[in-house]
């Protein structure tokens, strides 16, 4: 059997301000993870710094290591690859006042 | 007895004997056919996320689409006790809402069938909130449940848009309710976009939900937010009459002499459609989830 490999839509559409985060996805099935963000509309402000994080629980987050520029423009996309990750992941950034995009978090995971 | 009939009873027999010599599939009772046997050690099975309809831009979702995320292979990992496991194997489908009083999600498996005859959908599910509390939180989720999305074929006469929608409504405005309702009444249908040839409706929007006859029950939640019993249900459907013929959670049977579908006019894409739908829906500011392990789909044809 081929091994699962899925691509999973976490956050569509939503517009991030202030501390702002992906819903927590469990995939401990998988060896390695490449997770975009795509800007859906214009970025107002300058473009924080995401980072991926991973969690014991899903329910208590610290940084994985991985960081990247959120898109600065419309359909811009950014991407972090991760492994060794555990079972939860999601994506977190922080907004400065003022600044906001409208983001799509896709994960693509594969055993 | 004629030779006809004891051949046939005899196949039958033999059907049910190999059924229940297998391990996967004895704790299911599935009709003649089986349209998939999903477990969930072998992935997603075709378990995706309800997106809904749109039309140039995305933000023309409705709202009640737009909440959806991805199902996930779960372990069913806690705080506490590490990983729970499946019914069968390490991993169940999980369908997680946001942490959103009212907030739910949706996962879709899209088929279409080769002959209007009666179908079977069964499978072992359970319900748990986020363990965010040291309480028993039993009433924290609002609800659990499936539902058909049905069209005959083309060329039949009688082909309407049907949806029998079934839930297990645990706990309303924190009374903890237990019990199965059913919905006839839909949302209104509203155009997506300017051409208006994309529509929508939201058919889990929260009202028009009506009790099944005696369908009070108490499930086994367990003891603390991690633990978790998996149950059996199965719900018979005949799309020749497009009507329920039977409902069973665990032990409890119920009355479907007067349930009834979402009923709309037929649609002019979607001729022979099956589409099997499982959501979750969270009656606090907690995530709400659904587990199932596993799922088996079968047909009389």
């Amino acid at each position: 059997m081929l091994p699962e490999n899925i691509t999973a839509i976490v956050t569509r559409n939503e517009r991030w301000t202030g501390q702002a985060a992906s819903e927590p996805h469990e995939a401990g099935w998988a060896r390695e993870a490449v997770i975009f963000v795509r800007a859906m509309k214009e970025p107002i402000g300058k473009q924080p710094t995401a980072r991926v994080e991973i969690s014991p629980d899903g329910m208590h987050w610290i940084g994985e290591g991985s960081e990247f520029a959120l898109p600065a423009e419309k359909d811009g996309i950014a991407a972090a690859r991760v492994s060794h990750f555990g079972n939860w992941l999601r994506v977190r950034a922080n907004f400065a006042d003022g600044t906001e995009s409208t983001v799509l978090v896709t994960m693509h995971l594969k055993a | 007895m004629n030779d006809s009939s004891t051949k046939s009873e005899i196949a039958e027999a033999m059907r049910i004997a190999m059924l229940r010599m297998d391990p996967k599939l004895s704790r299911f009772d599935p009709l003649p056919r089986i349209i998939c046997h999903d477990e969930f050690s072998r992935g997603h099975c075709g378990w995706s996320q309800l997106v809904g309809n749109y039309e140039n831009d995305i933000g023309t979702m409705l709202p009640g689409y737009a909440q959806h995320t991805s199902p996930m292979l779960s372990t069913l990992a806690h705080w506490d006790a590490g990983s729970h496991g499946g019914h069968d194997s390490s991993y169940a489908l999980k369908i997680a809402t946001r942490p959103k009083k009212g907030a739910q999600n949706v996962a879709i498996k899209r088929l279409t069938f080769r002959k209007r005859c009666p179908i079977r959908l069964e499978f072992y599910f359970t319900f748990k909130p986020e363990a965010t509390e040291l309480k028993l939180s039993e009433s924290d989720v609002r609800s659990v449940g499936f539902l058909f999305d049905l069209q005959g074929g083309d060329r039949d006469g009688d082909s309407e848009r049907v949806m029998p929608h079934v839930r297990f409504l645990n706990a309303l405005d924190g009374e903890h309710v237990q019990k199965w309702q059913l919905k006839r009444h839909n949302a209104e249908f509203t155009p997506i976009g300017p051409s208006q040839k994309t529509l929508s409706h939201y058919h889990l929007a929260p009202e028009g939900w009506e009790d099944v006859p005696d369908g009070g029950q108490r499930l086994c939640y367990n003891e603390i937010p991690t633990k978790v019993n998996w149950t059996y249900l199965r719900f018979d459907f005949d799309l020749v009459s497009m009507e329920a013929l039977s409902f069973q959670c665990n032990d409890r049977v119920f009355d479907m002499s007067s349930f009834d579908s979402i009923r709309i006019p037929a649609m002019k894409n979607l001729w022979c459609m099956l589409n099997i739908a499982l959501f979750a829906e969270t009656d606090t500011d907690k995530r709400a989830f659904l587990y199932v392990d596993s799922v088996c789909i079968s047909g009389d044809f």
